[in-house]
């Protein structure tokens, strides 16, 4: 038993406002009432549930790529030295495995969600995972861009497309979908892109990402997947994007989806001289259509590393920067594309993305929808959240950041015009109850009777980025990780994973396939269940 | 070879082109062999990657690399003109003159070559399970290798950390070698340090290493009577599933051992090494 007293709470999937209640924890869950055990006096404290990351990459063969790439960011990285409770590491813009585990919960948080595996190199990522210590993962698997989903679907085998995907879900033992680029890292194979929604697929003769947009929402809604499809549009970063951004939302009319890092989808005008703000439009899209969640995908100004499986536009930044580029294909599945990036305050084209992941979290005027997110590592690394808290937190802080960027910012920027403030409900909400929710875990990002005991408590400060960067306490699983300042203990997370029910006969169909499409053997390619570590298996959608 | 779908005739359907200094036996296997000057694998590379762009390249020192022009033009419209080419390399690039040179110029050319069409280099790694040694040692301290934790954290530098440097030095006072051969490799001084030192070697084999080795402990040969993970060179990992039954134990249940005998001992860092805060977040 612990029991945490006199803390001010924040629990917004419960409704509860920053009112002082007693919290009492027995076996890693919360429970009405009792006695006896460890006691911490929260009196004059800020409690959350603990944080929810919905959109991090944090584990596999893309960041592990990364961090090849970048030995002179670990060299100026923070260091984990050794200790009797903590292996070593180091932080940076893609930190290593343990490290990653310690600086999450240095933040409070305790769920992190891996959002891009490749099913033929799952088994590697939940490798990784599994060194990750006390948080607890999930992870979704690419399906926008493989070879066998695509040629289902061209062929208008819809029904045995889904069945495959329900497949694949459990082969990669993974917990949900995510499409990036839909076609359009297909025909990157061919050195080609996809960007608009009604455009043809290199390789195929009638399909087109509207049609894969819609087809994998549906699925995922008829699997009765805990998470709906989440979507990394086409077009990501360009200027005008936001034509394709609301197109692909109106293909999705009808079904759940999670929108992943909208800011890199929310630009106007024509060219990179041109180009602007146009998270309104987007706002007002997500405002009445309540279908829908996304993340922010927030940019914050610095060095970092992009990685993702979006290969074609890696290479259009690669010829931007002119710095290093890593491409891996995927084989028949997918691509990726890494590439370090400066956002730099006096470009304009920095300065439109920071102002528009800010705007975002705050046009969107429903919590419950928008998500605190910076596609880590993408446009910053996620131990910089408190960073974007205290900008959404204080107005006066935003006006301040805004005096440091281009003049010619101005009328390409909402920002300057908003002044709404998140309080402190709105965080925990877009940090943890929110994401939570999107995320189907129905047992986090809630501080209700049966829930898991994850939770963060905080010093009050008036300095909101000292408050959010040092939790005083941080407690997973009813067990205190975090403690003044120090890594207490480190157990190991679960991961989640789902096992969707599919026709028998897909394994039949699948198997001569591998014959063409796969260089190997279909029985090494699931990931044995024996390889998860802590599994946490939640059933979803009946066999045909 | 394996066929499929955009390539329904297999090998007929891909070209393979060979550069070596020496006519191996790969060159019966390749569609065209290139014969490079050994030491001239940067200069031929940096030809290409001018070539590639039109730009003029200098006769004289075309010749040098031992492949006429005549061949190096045919190599650049094939390379312009294919669907996918891929590059492969290996130590003939990174272990001769030149060394991370001459695999920063190929990597580069394949980096250009996307300008015309998709192009991916990729190195090839050495037998066994490199890959798999090089990815878990970058996923786990950010370096595949040449990596030191004597400060307590990882820290890399290739050439002063790399196992020969660090044995050459005389900077090691005993030695732990999984799945190796050291003995048989590296340079007379390294060995003869590894010699002084109390080396405990994890081989089931007998080899040069385990021989100077203090303790030997025979393991059971992973993927024939021991099952585990082995990366291939493109990073993806494949299970393996053991076909005979051992006598030894496996690599990961000594070293689960060790480490488990280790853990009973007092811990042997200072207690401020506990102090580490997260305040430098």
């Amino acid at each position: 038993m612990l029991r945490i007293t006199g803390g001010k709470v924040y629990d917004p999937a419960n409704g509860i406002n920053g009112k002082i209640r007693d919290l009492f924890i027995q076996d890693g869950r919360f429970v009405p009432a009792g006695a006896g055990g460890r006691t911490i006096d929260a009196t004059g404290m800020i409690i959350f549930p603990g944080g929810v990351d919905v959109h991090t990459h944090v584990a596999g063969g893309a960041i592990n790529f990364a961090r090849a790439m970048m030995p002179e960011d670990h060299r100026r990285a923070q260091a984990f030295i050794r200790s009797k409770s903590r292996r070593s590491g180091l932080g940076g813009m893609a930190p290593t495995t343990f490290a990653t585990g310690y600086l999450y919960a240095g933040l409070g948080f305790t769920t992190v969600n891996e959002a891009a595996v490749p099913v033929l190199s799952a088994r590697h990522t939940h490798e990784e995972l599994s060194d990750i210590p006390i948080v607890d993962k999930c992870s979704l698997v690419l399906m926008a861009n493989n070879e066998i989903m695509l040629d289902l679907l061209e062929a208008g085998e819809y029904e045995r497309a889904k069945n495959v995907m329900a497949w694949y879900l459990w082969a990669a033992k993974s917990y949900g979908v995510k499409a990036v680029n839909p076609g359009g890292v297909a025909a990157w194979k061919w050195g080609k892109d996809a960007k608009q929604l009604s455009d043809s697929i290199e390789g195929y003769s009638k399909l087109t990402p509207g049609n894969i947009v819609t087809a994998l929402a549906r699925m995922c809604d008829e699997l009765k997947l805990p998470h709906p499809l989440h979507l990394h549009c086409n077009n990501l970063g360009a200027p005008g994007n936001i034509s394709t951004t609301l197109d692909t939302l109106q293909h999705l009319e009808g079904h759940r989806a999670h929108i992943a890092h909208s800011q890199y989808h929310a630009y106007g005008g024509d060219d990179w001289d041109t180009m602007q703000s146009s998270t309104t439009e987007l706002a007002d899209y997500f405002n009445t259509h309540r279908n829908l969640t996304t993340d922010a995908g927030a940019i914050l100004f610095g060095d970092t590393v992009t990685i993702t499986a979006d290969g074609p536009w890696q290479h259009l930044l690669y010829k931007l920067t002119g710095r290093k580029w890593g491409n891996l294909d995927i084989e028949n599945e997918t691509g990726c594309g890494i590439v370090p990036y400066t956002y730099r305050p006096s470009n304009l084209v920095n300065a439109v993305q920071w102002a528009a992941g800010l705007e975002l979290l705050l046009l969107i005027e429903d919590p419950w929808q928008v998500f605190l997110s910076t596609d880590h590592p993408n446009g910053g690394c996620f131990w910089r959240y408190p960073e974007i808290i205290e900008l959404l937190m204080c107005a006066d802080h935003r006006k301040e950041c805004l005096k440091q960027l281009p003049d010619n910012i101005k009328g390409r920027v909402k920002l300057p015009e908003i002044d709404r403030e998140y309080t402190l409900y709105d965080v925990a909400t877009a940090m943890s109850a929110g994401p939570a929710r999107a995320l189907g875990l129905k047992t986090k990002g809630n501080l209700g009777a049966g829930c898991d005991a994850d939770v963060v408590i905080y010093e009050e400060d008036d300095s909101v980025i000292r408050m959010f960067s040092h939790p005083r306490y941080v407690i997973k699983a009813g067990e205190v990780v975090i403690e003044d300042g120090d890594i207490r203990e480190t157990p190991e997370g679960r991961e989640f994973l789902i096992k969707p029910g599919y026709d028998p006969s897909t394994e039949e169909f699948i198997q001569p396939l591998f014959e063409d499409c796969y260089t190997m053997s279909f029985d090494n390619y699931p990931v044995e269940l024996e390889r998860i570590k802590r599994p946490d298996i939640q059933q979803c959608g009946a066999a045909e | 070879m394996q066929k499929s779908k955009f390539l329904p005739r297999g090998r007929k359907d891909r070209t393979m082109v060979l550069v070596d200094i020496r006519e191996t036996k790969s060159a019966k296997a390749a569609d065209i062999f290139l014969q490079v000057k050994p030491g001239k694998d940067f200069e031929l590379l940096t030809i290409l990657r001018a070539m590639i762009k039109d730009q003029p390249v200098n006769q004289a020192m075309v010749a040098e690399t031992g492949v006429s022009l005549q061949a190096l033009q045919d190599l650049v419209n094939r390379m312009k003109s294919c669907k996918f080419g891929c590059m492969f390399f290996g130590m003939g690039l990174s272990m001769t003159r030149g060394k991370h040179m001459n695999s920063a110029a190929l990597l580069t050319l394949a980096a250009e070559m996307n300008a015309y069409t998709k192009f991916v280099a990729m190195p090839m790694r050495g037998h066994g399970n490199v890959t798999g040694a090089d990815v878990v040692m970058r996923s786990q301290t950010g370096y595949p290798f040449g990596i030191t934790f004597n400060r307590g954290y990882p820290r890399y530098n290739p050439g002063e950390f790399s196992t020969v440097d660090v044995l050459v030095r005389g900077d090691t006072d005993a030695a732990f070698i999984i799945g190796a051969d050291p003995g048989a490799t590296m340079p007379q001084p390294a060995i003869n340090h590894l010699a002084c030192i109390p080396t405990i070697v994890l081989d089931p084999h007998v080899t040069h290493t385990s021989k100077l080795a203090r303790v030997h402990i025979t393991t059971a040969p992973a993927g024939i009577a021991a099952p585990g993970t082995a990366y291939r060179m493109d990073e993806i990992p494949m299970p393996l599933k053991p076909a005979l039954k051992s006598p030894y134990p496996t690599d990961e249940e000594v070293v689960r051992r060790i480490r488990e005998a280790i853990e009973k001992k007092p811990f042997w860092m200072p207690d401020d090494s506990e102090q580490m805060t997260l305040a430098q977040v």
